[in-house]
């Protein structure tokens, strides 16, 4: 196949495929659907099986949708150039990511295999761990070692030389974090001006609310020093740069943050008081930029990625509903709950302990 | 091939499972019982903790070989309890044994750091400060040196701005780049400490007395260089030491997981509920007996073996016996290249094997370079394993050609061929040609409708493609033409077999189209054209058997041509580079081109290649 028809076969796909995204009527009304009415929508069978107890269920959802998302990306990274398909399994590999941190994690408390294996999720070949091997590791040290023979290797060495010398977890997962969004604009940077223009709107929001979100929480919830929170962030090519993010780790308060911001973010948190808040309206500034770019765009991978992004959202957001409902919440509780969805696998998770 | 359910209580399989090994013809099934009772998987713990001792063995056997592992001598049920202790054993020697390993690593790690510091010595040399002053903090000025991970450079550089130091690269090498940090000391000392830490920053010694000579500087560091590399072969005597004594243990250990090593394959295939297990397998039909025999004798409780033969709808899941003829397996290998005879097809190995050697031969018929053929494969025999018997047959096969045509090393005059040689008769040897690849694709498309009956599939015997309809109009075209080439007129018997055996398969395909009439005589008419064309080019692909036996006198003679241009050192010469290179040009080339005539013209007719080959469960020697 052409580059030319490549390219317009995966438009075509990702148009027909951007017909599953949520509207914005069933974004707002999902968090009324009852819990029979999820699993007949969205065919969620596992809602309605008898399963031991909620957290199996919860988690049984949680997998099908992951493997949703990550069946959708490989039909997108079939027809594509190998620069591309790379690009689009970078991303992809943060579920990958989230299981190593849960066998990091496991590993760090002595949990048995079975426990630990409990908080992984079955993921495709192209990005899945070695998880036998992984699990049967007796330590830490020696389960970063196993993954620096495979594809894994430069995360792998980071997190070892990270674990090696500060043994903290915290340390070890914001070092796996950054490498993650670090090689994603490594690859993103190495596309030509036809697909750069649009990855760079598209990754520049993402990374924009990322170390954005990273700031403001190591800076003012963790009290990191400027100097450690700057290394622990990934400068966007957009709003947030490398001299502005030097620039506002340098500041003492939240207020003083905002109002640094360059103008575009300035005037869409002009009124946040709190770190959920900002999280909100930026989600939802990320959100409109990848729509624009599935939209707009002329780079057929930009639009893939475009709507995978768009996908994950959809899918947490149901995921958040289903999680709320099997919890009995109320549904107010399940509303605000969505304002902050986040991917479930996304580094952004990362908390200090 | 008979599908056999076996049903013991669960004490009794890892007995069943040694049993199974010994006899080594169960090939498990994996699928679910039926029954859906059945449902708990016994052998999952066992299974666990196997994977976890085997590779803690394997990890302890990289730090202290072990002996190859020979074959199993006294058989004994592992049971659960045993592993676990041994599991646990090897757990703690692990411990000890990763000491060292970390050991290692750290000798390896203070290396690098020599070596970088020998190639920094000379960048010192270049620097207009006092590095002396570099050693030790003063009152205003901390100074860190070292080297840092060249991906995390940038962002180093804007974190160590913040803490109000200055990041300075004096040298780029590899993956890693040195560099000098000078800051004021404070409070900001912490916050850079962290920050250095977090992007791997390792510390580079400055060495003493650095207004010393340059040389005697590096003497140092080679020195150092010296006593690392002793002290990691004293630490490798002392590993030696450390496990001597469990030598003899882990070899014990390694018996043992063999001894297991059954049940966890079998794992898959196991299912149970209370105390009575379900697993399943193939076995083969002679070997049914002789298993339940075993089985007999081996285990304390009663059990229930069944048999039967396999449904039609599980053929894809019956495994096929492998090709164990020492002669034939070369030829195997190659078949497997294509694909598994699935179970019930025929296997085209021997038909193969046969009609390869036909072809190879007579397309590169020469006694001497098929001598040089068969004598390579003999004497690398060692290094080409199973495949050397492939070698041989094809060079032998290449002589008795090369007998045929009075061949020997392109000389024709020498042998007195026992036939003829092929460029005497040309047209002859194109009509053998073409009489071989009819009779090749007859036999292929009968093979096709025999693969077909065999599996109950009926329509497709008759009207599938290289079906019976499809060789009555082969045939019948075969005849009309042989007609035609006596000048007796195409014949109306051949005609109307032709015209009636395409008209049947339009038909068919009209039949089964789903598509507006306009579309359907297209599909139609394009079909006929394909399987017209496709018979006759398919025949005339054969022509190149005699293509290239014709071919390899012509390379001998443009040899002999080119040696008689020369004088007698240039004459030998020119004959021995000549036959060399015929030997490996056209040697590889008729290769390929038979390989093409039997994968091409021959398999995609009649070989579904889908199968899957019998792994029967059996001892496996745990090596490392």
């Amino acid at each position: 196949m052409s580059h030319t028809a490549g390219q317009a076969y995966l438009n075509t796909r990702v148009s027909v495929m951007s017909i599953r995204l949520f509207s914005p009527e069933l974004r707002v009304s999902l968090s009324q659907l009852s819990l029979p009415a999820l699993a007949e929508r969205f065919g969620l069978s596992a809602l309605l099986d008898e399963q031991p107890s909620i957290a199996a269920r919860s988690r049984a959802i949680e997998q099908s949708l992951i493997q949703v998302l990550l069946t959708e990306l490989q039909v997108l990274a079939h027809p594509m150039s190998p620069a591309e398909r790379a690009l689009l399994l970078a991303w992809g590999r943060q579920y990958a990511l989230f299981n190593l941190k849960a066998l990091i994690r496991g590993k760090l408390y002595a949990l048995d295999q079975e426990a630990i294996r409990a908080n992984l999720f079955e993921l495709p070949g192209s990005i899945r761990l070695p998880l036998p091997e992984l699990l049967r590791a007796e330590n830490v040290l020696e389960l970063l070692r196993q993954l620096e023979n495979g594809p894994y290797h430069q995360i792998a060495r980071q997190a070892r030389e990270v674990y090696e010398r500060q043994r903290e977890p915290f340390a070890l997962e914001a070092a796996i974090d950054q490498r993650y969004y670090t090689e994603i604009v490594r690859r993103a940077m190495g596309f030509h001006h036809q697909h750069l223009d649009s990855l760079r709107r598209l990754i520049g929001a993402e990374l924009d609310r990322v170390a954005l979100l990273w700031l403001l929480r190591f800076r003012f919830s963790y009290r990191l020093s400027p100097s450690e929170t700057y290394y622990q962030l990934v400068p966007s090519m957009r709003r947030l740069t490398r001299e502005r993010l030097l620039h506002l780790v340098n500041l003492d308060t939240f207020e003083q943050v905002i109002a640094a911001l360059p103008p575009r973010l300035r005037t869409l948190l002009a009124e946040c008081q709190t770190i959920s808040e900002v999280q909100q309206r930026i989600g939802h500034h990320t959100r409109r930029e990848a729509r624009g770019v599935l939209a707009r765009s002329q780079s057929a991978v930009a639009r893939a990625l475009a709507y995978l992004m768009l996908r994950e959202s959809d899918l947490m957001r149901l995921f958040a509903v289903v999680q709320g409902r099997l919890l009995q919440f109320p549904e107010q509780a399940i509303e605000a709950a969505l304002d902050l969805t986040e991917p479930s696998g996304n580094p952004v998770n990362t908390t200090r302990r | 091939m008979k599908h056999v359910r076996l049903l013991v209580l669960t004490e009794d399989l890892p007995q069943a499972s040694l049993a199974l090994a010994e006899t080594r013809c169960f090939h498990p099934d994996t699928r679910p019982p039926t029954e859906t009772r059945l449902d708990t998987l016994p052998g999952r713990e066992y299974c666990e903790i196997f994977n976890q001792a085997k590779s803690r063995l394997d990890k302890i056997a990289r730090l202290v070989p072990l002996d190859t592992a020979s074959a199993i001598d006294a058989m004994r049920v592992v049971e659960v309890a045993e592993l676990s202790a041994l599991n646990d054993w090897l757990g703690r020697l692990w411990g000890e044994a990763s000491g060292y390993e970390e050991d290692f690593r750290r000798l390896d790690d203070e290396e690098r750091l020599v070596k970088e510091q020998q190639t920094a010595l000379e960048n010192f040399a270049h620097l207009n400060i006092d590095l002396g002053m570099l050693r030790t903090k003063t009152r205003f000025l901390d100074f860190y040196v070292g080297l840092v991970p060249r991906e995390n450079l940038r962002q180093l550089e804007g974190a160590t701005g913040l803490a109000k130091h200055i990041l300075h690269v004096y040298m780029q090498q590899g993956d890693t780049a040195h560099v000098v940090i000078v800051g004021p000391p404070g409070a900001r000392q912490s916050q850079l400490a962290a920050v250095l830490a977090a992007a791997g920053f390792q510390n580079l010694p400055i060495p003493r007395e650095l207004d010393r000579e340059p040389a005697a500087l590096q003497q140092d560091l080679a020195r150092r260089l010296l006593d690392i590399e002793a002290q990691r072969q004293s630490l490798r005597k002392t590993l030696e030491g450390w496990g001597e004594p469990f030598h003899d243990t882990l070899l014990a250990a390694r018996h043992t997981l063999m001894l297991a090593e059954p049940l966890v394959t079998l794992d898959p295939s196991l299912r149970s509920a209370g105390q009575l297990a379900h697993l399943a397998g193939w076995v083969p039909v002679s070997a049914v007996a002789h298993l339940e025999q075993r089985l007999r004798a081996s285990l304390h409780h009663p059990f229930d073996l069944t048999s039967r033969d396999p449904l039609p709808d599980e053929r894809r899941l019956v495994p096929t016996m492998p090709v164990t003829n020492p002669l034939l397996a070369p030829f195997a290998m190659l078949v497997n290249q294509y694909g598994i005879p699935a179970y019930g097809e025929i296997d085209p190995t021997p038909l193969f094997a046969v009609t390869f050697l036909l072809m190879f031969g007579s397309m590169f018929g020469d006694v001497g370079q098929g001598a040089v053929i068969a004598g390579t494969a003999w004497s690398f025999r060692d290094r080409l394993g199973r495949f050397w018997p492939f070698g041989l047959m094809a060079g032998l096969s290449s002589m008795v050609f090369g007998l045929l045509f009075g061949s020997l090393f392109g000389y024709e005059h020498i042998l007195p061929a026992l036939w003829m040689s092929p460029l005497s008769d040309p047209l002859l040897m194109l009509s053998i040609a073409l009489g071989w690849g009819v009779v090749f694709l007859t036999v292929a498309c009968l093979l096709a409708i025999y693969n077909r009956l065999a599996i109950g599939n009926r329509a497709d015997a008759l009207l599938g493609h290289h079906g019976v309809v499809n060789l009555i109009f082969y045939l019948s075209l075969i005849a009309g033409s042989l007609r035609v080439a006596r000048g007796d007129g195409f014949g109306s018997v051949p005609a109307a077999l032709i015209a009636s055996s395409l008209l049947t398969l339009g038909w068919q395909s009209w039949r089964h189209q789903q598509a507006s009439i306009g579309e359907k005589i297209l599909v139609v008419f394009i079909e006929t054209l394909e399987t017209v064309v496709g018979y006759v080019s398919n025949t005339l692909s054969f022509l190149r058997v005699a293509a290239f036996s014709l071919n390899h006198v012509a390379l001998s003679i443009a040899v002999f041509t080119l040696a008689g241009m020369m004088g007698d050192f240039g004459h030998v010469l020119t004959v021995i580079l000549g036959n060399v290179f015929v030997l490996v040009l056209e040697g590889g080339i008729v290769m390929i081109q038979v390989m093409r005539l039997q994968y091409y013209e021959g398999f995609s007719r009649y070989f579904s290649g889908d199968g899957h080959l019998f792994a029967p469960l059996r001892f496996r020697p745990l090596n490392h």
